[in-house]
Parts: C-alpha cells; structure tokens; sequence
C-alpha cells in the first residue's frame, strides 16, 4: 500500500491499472479525459500491459469493450455526459450479453446549454440498461469502488456490467490524498477474469443471436436475477476487499448517525460530505439528525432503505437531476421501496446542485431545517437564484 | 345483446412468403369492413422470407372486437400452399366444426385434418394462373382462395371482396375480381363421413440447458427448409460432366455429391431457387414442381 | 469425383433463413471457403442477423458475434484487441454488414477502425439497399432504382442519387489490401479472400450481392445477373495491393448495361436516354480503373548493367 495524492480521475486510472485491464477503450471528453491520458502514460511505461484502443466516438467505445469482453478480456472505459448518452445503445448491448465490463463516468451536466459541471442526469439516466451504478463520495471510495466493481461484475452469480460514477471536478479533478494498494494486495483480492461462458474461436457459437416472443423474456429475466444477486454477492466482495486492504466503505446505503435519528438525509456522491459536517453541526444543537448516502444506486437498495425507514420518522432525498414530469429520481424510488414497507417515514424530496451550483451547508442545512419543521414536499429545488454577473473568463 | 354468445370468427392464413396470405388476410378484413362488420387482420411478425412460411390472422364479427392476441384456436384454417400440409401443423388448434380451406387440385378428401373439420378444396393456382396474377412458379393465389372462402363461410359477401380489391390491390383488378368469381364458384368440399388423414405433428428440438447469455449453439442443419420449395432440382447424371457448378453456386450449400462425383441435392434443405439448373452448363437439371416431383 | 474448383470446406449451415437464390447467403458460403475455423464474424443488424436463424441455432460453423448496425468496425477493432490481449493463436477476425450498416449508418465507425489500423477484414456485403426492413434505399441504392422509399410513380422516378462510392471511400484510407468480388466469379472470390487472409491489417471486401426480392428478378438468375454486373463494367472486379491496382476480370470489351438493366423489376422504367447516362458513367468509370491500374503499376524492372 503506498499513500498518494490522487485526483479521482487518478484514482480511476490506477484502479484500472491494478485490475489489469486486458483491453482499455479511449475517446475523450471533458472532465473525464485525464482518466485515459492516465492510462496512455501507464501504458507507455509499460506499467499497464493493455491494449489500449482509441476510438472515434464513444459508441464505438463501449462496443470495442462489449466485443473484447465477449471473448473473455477484462476491460475498461470512461466517459461523461454526453459521451455516456451516445453509449446508451450499447450500454443496453452490454448488459445483455453479460459482459462484466467496469466503466468510469464522471458525471456532468447535458446540453443545452452546453456545462461541464456536475450533475447526476447523464447516469441517472441510464439507471434502466442493465447496468450495477455505483456513486462515489471521494477518491479513495473511487478507487476502492472500481476494484470491488471488477470483482462484483465477474462474480458468476453476477456477470454484469458495471459503473462507477465521481462528481465532475469535485472529484474528478479535486485531489486529495488516497491509499493505493499494492498490486500484490490487488491481485491477492482480484484474480484474473473466469471467463466461462462466452464466445470461443473455433466453435459454432453465436453470442447475441435474435429471438422471437418464445425466448427473449427469458433472458431479460436472467438479466434481472443478476441484479437480484447483486446485494449479497456485494456484501461478499467488501468483506473480501476489507480482509485484504483493511478498509471497505459501507455497503450499498451507507449511514451516518442513524442510531438514535428522528431526521435522515439521503444523498449522492460528493454532497455527502458536507452534509456530513452539517449533521455533525445540527447533533451539536441537539437536533437528532443523520444521513445516509445511496452508494449504490442500481440494483436500488430497498431493503437497506426499509430497515432506515423503520428508525426514523422524515426521510429526505437530494436529488443531482430531475426527471421531467415527475422528480428526483433517487426521491422516487426511495418512495417506492418504502411504499412496500409497514413503516413508512415522512418523505420529501430536494433538488440541488444541479449544473455544478455548490451544495452548500447553508442549502444542507435548508433541507434539514424543512424537513424537521415538517414542511415535507414531493419536489423542491434548492437555491434557485442565479450567482455571479456577467464576467468573461 | 347476449354477451356470451359468439359471434367473432377467427380466420388463420397459411402461406409463403411472396404469395400473399397477408395481403389476403388484409383483403377479407377490409371486405368485412364493407360489409358493415367490425373486423382486424394482422401478420405474425416473425421472420419473412419469401417462400418461407408465413402466418396471418383474421377476426370478423359483429361487435367490437376486444382481443389482440394471435389465433391459436381458429374458427377456419386457409392454407394458399398445399406442401405446408407436410410440413407445418396448419390445423393446430382449430375448433371442432371449423373449416379448413387449401389451395389444390387434389381431392378435399384427401386433406389432413383432426376428426371433425369439415375439407374444402379450390384450386387456386390454376384460377391465378389463368388470369396472369403472379408467374407460373410462384402465381399470386390470394384473391382466388378468398373467393372460395367467400362461399364456403358466407364470412363476407362476393360483392363486398370485389369491391375491396378495387380499393385495395394496385394492380390487375380486372383479373383479381376474375379470380375472385372463380374461386368463390369452384370451392369442393370433402363429403362429412369421409375419413381424414391425420395432421402432421412437428417434434421440436429439445432445447438445449439455458445459457445465462444469448449464446445459440445449435447447427442450423436442425431446421428443415424443404417446406420453402415450390420447384425441386432433378439431376439427369447421364449428362453430368461433374464440373461441381451447382455445388460452387449452391447459396443453400444444399448440394453434395455420390461415391462417384455426381451431384445429389440435399431435399431437407433445397429452397428450389433453381440457380444450379440455370447454371449448369449442360443443363442436366430440370426444375420441376413439387407435387411431381420424386420423393 | 466431382472436380471442385473450390475448398470443401463448408462453414455456413444449410437451414438457414435466406430468401432462395440469395445473394448474400453465397457470398457468406464462399467468404467462409477462405477463411480458417478460427474466424470470428462480427454481424450487425442486417439480413444476415436473421439468416444466421434464431436462438437457439446458427448458421455458421465459426464464432459469431451480433453488434448493432453502426458499430461493426468497432466490434471487430475489441475482438482484435481482445485476441491478441489474451494471445489466442491464429484468429481471423470478420466484420459482415450490408451496405446500410456500412456505407450509412457504419461509416464513422468504418473510417475509426480503418484509420486505427485494426487488423481485421471488413466485408461490405453489397445489395443495394435495405433489404432485411423491405427494400429500401441506402447510400448504396444505385441511381433511379425503384425501392419503396424511392418510388417509381406521378413525378418519381426512382432513387435521384448516384451510389456511393465505398470502395473510393475505403481506399482513400490506405488499408493494406481491398478488392471487389462477386459470388458469380466464386474462384476469384476465394483467391482474394485467401490473399487477404494472409496479410496484416485493416482488409476490406466489397462484395456484390444481388437479392431477387429487392432487386425484382427470379432467383434462379443471381448468378447471371452477377456474371451482366462484372462483365458490363457496373461492377468490375479488382484488387487495390498496397495501394497497387490490378483488375482481376478483364474480358475485351464491356457488354452493354441495357442487358443487365433489362434484367431486373426495379429498373423497369429506365428510358433509353437513362440507360445511356448509366452506360457513360460506367464507361468512364471503367476508363478511370484502367487508368489507376496503369498508374500504379510495379515500375518496370530496371536492368543493373554488370560492373
């Protein structure tokens, strides 16, 4: 283990580098391009022994990974926002042909107008193609995430594909210091690819085939069985990544002061760890306030959502993005798996920091402040009043 | 009215691709229309490929018709192919007392059906043939088997099938209201107490254990596409130079040889296409129809 | 025994779900008579994604692999990666799109693998349009055909534009080897893929596939019809080597187009002025190969004078 100074685009890359990529795909866009200018440099110096392919779009990045994944290779990609909407065809592709590829997104804003800051649409989005969707809240949980991702997506149990999401530039380009495990410790948890199962030269096998009413359900419905296996086999897989590096980061719904909690705010990626101090700060006034982050957001966590709806009395949800003609997407299914639940706490639903606007203590604080005073509300966006005047550069 | 009562009929056309049953099927539903029926047709969306078999469905009733699902247990069976009968289980399904209607020459008698399904026979292919509707190999049949579905099931008028094809078919009106007199006036039916040979049965594959991916892995040798011929491939070896141009240009890879280098055509798979007679340089192949050709 | 002019060696199944007298089901039959059992084909939505017939049985004796229509030259760039990634010996990698996936809809991701220098054979299997949805037109579709979204009727008169010119397209990005073959000429077909099979890189293939349902003509004359494409100069024959051209199929001169034109339902309402524009611009399309051909022909040997 050696202890460096990542950005979580780093982070990403070395995770990459540890897992021995067999067959890296490259287009850039920002914020994600430093991931792949990464991995050229660990290729150049022959630190990663990959082929590295780059692309003329991502569309045909994720299908040079989908095909490479098919004849058994491990493999890796990234991108970001609108790179992630071109891929959506194949995002489906992935998912139905079982290919365990890992893919970093950094999550940013989609045009129009044209953002480059966080945002949580472009993967929210992409919540229904077959996809495991992991959000990080620092760079080490990046790297720890992509790591544990392999594992998870190549489980046989599993053999899904899956993402690990960072904030554009809170993490992707925000430097902090991070553990990196040695690649005797990584390999130790990440064995190479079994790769049973899928296309091999030299046999009459078609892998993808088309098929009429009378099998297609059936393998949507291995598709979804996958998914269903994804919490257990997940559990697994952190125990394992603790016992070889010592550290894990909480499962799928991490919490945070729950114990004895009237009040919980559920959030997403980097807006957790301000909302962590504000919890810390609300406690000090004797508020009984906590917090729990959705970490995993596809398979969506229900059980671990039910359990926290029975200890508390108010539920929050931020919301990253909104889905038109209805709400945030994590509000509503959080609603949803509560629906099913005996205990059913008091839900509401925030939107913020949608485009890159800070999620601030104060906006925090806001929403905890609203939900305590039993103001609940499907949809309420946050700070909507526009900062800054007109400044060039 | 009473809503227990039936009143619907579901019609189910057997064909090939490039012979029309969808189109016919469009037709009768267009015609039930004009008689003033409520009524729906569609194909089932499969694979469509001429000469390979097709399936479309038909509903005509009286009221507003609450189902859209494919017909599995039809009323009346219309089979525009007779070589289907050998090969594709047209009859699945159908209700005691229903109708099976073929295209043939041969004697309604003589058609496969499950005890009590009443035969009816009209020779189509001629009717079509006469009227210039489609080519000699692959005549276009449809409006002559509607007209002797006309006047075997009275499910729509002779009338209201004329006018529908004016409407609704581009081309050859003349010829198609023609074929349509023809057929209505040359239905046969099977005397009731006459024995019916039974239906064929098709024993699907077994499948193989389900993959937890798309992965299929069975040869395509496993499906038989004799059903798709309208012409077979007759080999004259005593001319055969046995310079393999048949075998070269064979899309189906349907042509081997004997001991001794001649050709033999593989009948399980030969889709008729007729490119190794027209390019076998001392055209020792004849093309000739299914029905007479040797088993 | 039969004299075979061919490998025996059959890897496309019988009991596929080809219309008879397919074009691109013959030219799948003798790709495959070229290529080795470790050949891996990358198929994307086309008529061969139903040719190759449904789960859980396919028509093909190699690895195959389905990808959406845009995407083959991608495809086929990951299963070369994967390949030599994991150092599987001998692997032939194939891309098999129609002319839609290719020349439309595939090109960027074409361009993408030709310019990365994949090492992998791209096979544009060529029947003018879209066919596996109904006929329609593509980039492909050849100037005043009849298809259904190029009527013929009132003041339409088939597709206005001219084809594409994929194979300019494909040269214009120097892979090692592309050539032109017709399924009518299946030892010249086989020869090339041979060749091809033996180099490294990107090799593509522009294979004319004539479609008796598309193209409106009885499916006993695909093979007529193909030998009329060749030998009227619409559809020549050659090979570009390294950027060399030698053209593979040369008889004296060319036959009138009229006859090939005559041939097929869809060029029904050629006037005698259309066929004489097509058979101006096939002549000087003709001319312009020769030419290249000349052009970039090995310099003549020097003589070394003995010293």
């Amino acid at each position: 283990m050696t202890r460096m100074v990542l950005s979580g685009n780093a982070a990403q890359a070395h995770a990459a580098r540890l897992a021995r990529v067999q067959v890296v795909a490259a287009y850039p866009i920002t914020p994600q391009t430093t991931i792949v200018e990464t991995l050229a440099d660990f290729a150049a110096a022959g630190e990663l022994a990959a082929q590295y392919i780059k692309v003329e779009s991502e569309h045909s990045a994720l299908q040079v990974v989908v095909s490479a994944a098919g004849l058994g290779a491990r493999t890796y990609t990234a991108t970001s926002s609108q790179g992630l909407l071109l891929m959506h065809e194949l995002l489906h592709w992935a998912s139905g042909m079982r290919a365990p590829i890992v893919m970093g997104v950094v999550n940013r804003a989609v045009a129009p107008p044209w953002n480059i800051a966080v945002d949580h649409t472009d993967t929210v989005a992409q919540r229904d193609t077959g996809w495991i969707q992991f959000y990080a809240e620092s760079n080490q949980e990046v790297l720890d995430t992509v790591l544990e991702a392999y594992r998870l997506a190549e489980d046989p149990a599993v053999r899904l594909p899956a993402m690990v999401t960072e904030d554009a530039f809170y993490l992707s380009h925000t430097v902090e210091p991070v553990d990196v495990p040695s690649s005797e410790e990584a390999d130790r948890f990440l064995p190479p690819r079994d790769a049973r199962a899928i296309l091999v030269p030299g046999t009459a096998t078609r892998l993808g085939s088309f098929t009429g009413p009378d099998h297609y359900v059936e393998f949507r419905r291995e598709v979804a069985r996958a998914m269903e296996r994804v919490p257990e086999t997940f559990a697994s897989v952190e125990e394992e990544y603790r016992r070889v590096t010592g550290r894990d980061h909480g499962g799928p719904l991490p919490l945070y002061r729950v114990e004895d909690a009237d009040t919980v705010l559920v959030t997403m990626g980097t807006a957790t760890t301000t909302a962590r101090g504000v919890v810390d700060d609300l406690r000090a006034q004797g508020l009984k306030v906590g917090l729990a982050k959705l970490r995993l957001f596809r398979p969506f966590p229900v059980e671990a959502i039910r359990s926290l709806g029975a200890m508390v009395d108010r539920i929050g949800v931020m919301d990253r993005s909104f889905t038109f003609g209805a709400a945030g997407a994590a509000a509503t299914e959080t609603a949803a798996a509560l629906y099913g639940s005996p205990h059913r706490p008091t839900l509401s639903g925030f939107l913020a920091g949608i485009g890159g606007r800070d999620v601030t203590p104060g906006e925090v604080t806001r929403m905890y402040r609203a939900l305590l005073d039993d103001r609940a509300s499907d949809v309420r966006w946050m700070d909507l009043e526009p900062t800054g005047g007109i400044v060039h550069g | 009215m009473d809503r227990t009562e039936r009143t619907m009929i579901e019609i189910r056309f057997h064909g090939r691709g490039g012979q029309g049953a969808v189109v016919a099927s469009e037709l009768l539903a267009q015609a039930a229309f004009l008689d003033g029926k409520e009524s729906q047709s569609f194909p089932f969306f499969g694979v469509e490929r001429r000469g390979a078999p097709v399936t479309a469905f038909a509903r005509i009733d009286d009221r507003p018709i609450r189902l859209r699902t494919s017909i599995d247990a039809p009323g009346v069976v219309v089979v525009l192919d007779p070589g289907l009968l050998r090969t594709t289980p047209v009859t699945e399904g159908i209700r005691s007392g229903g109708l099976l209607l073929v295209n043939t020459a041969a004697d309604p008698a003589s058609l496969p059906a499950p005890a009590g399904v009443r035969r009816a026979a009209v020779d189509a292919t001629r009717i079509a043939v006469a009227h210039g509707l489609g080519s000699v190999t692959t005549p276009i049949v449809n409006t002559a088997v509607l007209g002797a579905l006309a006047a075997a099931t009275g499910v729509v008028g002779r009338t209201a099938l004329e006018a529908a094809v004016d409407r609704f078919v581009p081309a050859f009106h003349a010829e198609n209201r023609a074929a349509v007199d023809d057929g209505f006036a040359a239905v046969r039916f099977a005397p009731a107490d006459a024995p019916a040979p039974a239906p064929v049965v098709p024993v699907p594959a077994a499948l193989p254990p389900w993959p937890e991916g798309p992965v299929a892995s069975i040869p395509s040798r496993a499906l038989r596409t004799a059903a798709w011929r309208t012409l077979t491939p007759v080999v004259h070896t005593e001319r055969c130079t046995r310079c393999n141009f048949c075998w070269k240009f064979c899309p189906d890879d349907a042509i081997g040889f004997d001991a001794e280098g001649y050709p033999v055509i593989r009948l399980d798979y030969c889709k008729g296409c007729g490119i190794c007679a027209t390019e076998c340089p001392p055209k020792t192949i004849e093309m000739v129809a299914v029905a007479e050709a040797p088993a | 025994m039969a004299k075979l002019t061919l490998p025996d060696s059959e890897r496309m199944y019988s009991g596929h779900a080809a219309c008879p007298g397919c074009g691109p089901a013959l030219a799948m039959r003798l790709l495959l008579k070229g290529l080795g059992p470790k050949t891996i084909v990358s198929i994307p939505a086309c008529c061969w994604t139903v040719i190759a017939t449904p789960y859980p049985t396919t028509a093909l004796g190699v690895a195959t692999f389905d990808n959406p229509i845009e995407a083959t030259g991608a495809s086929i760039s990951g299963l070369r990666a994967a390949a030599d990634a994991l150092g599987l010996e001998g692997v032939q990698v194939v891309g098999f799109a129609g002319d839609g996936g290719t020349a439309d809809i595939g090109l960027q991701s074409l361009s993408g693998m030709l310019e990365r220098r994949t090492d992998a054979i791209y096979v544009m299997y060529d029947n003018e349009g879209y066919m596996n949805t109904g006929i329609q037109r593509s980039g492909a579709t050849p100037r005043g055909a009849w298809t259904t979204t190029t009527p013929v009727g009132g003041s339409a008169r088939g597709k206005p534009e001219a084809k594409k010119d994929i194979m300019g397209i494909v040269l214009a990005h120097r892979p090692v080897y592309a050539a032109t073959v017709n399924p009518a000429f299946p030892e010249d077909f086989v020869r090339k893929v041979e060749r091809a099979a033996e180099r490294k890189g990107p090799r593509f293939f522009h294979v004319f596939a004539p479609c008796p349902p598309g193209w409106k003509f009885d499916s006993d004359q695909t093979i007529e019809l193909g030998r009329l494409a060749t030998d009227s100069g619409i559809f020549p024959l050659y090979e570009v080597d390294e950027g060399r051209y030698r053209v593979t199929r040369k008889g004296g001169a060319l036959k009138p187009v009229a006859e090939y034109v005559r041939a097929q339902g869809r060029f029904r309402h050629f006037t005698e002025s259309d066929i004489a524009a097509l058979q101006a611009e096939v002549g000087a399309r003709w001319e312009a190969l020769l030419r290249a051909e000349r052009e970039t022909a090995a310099p003549e040997a020097v003589p070394v004078a003995a010293h």
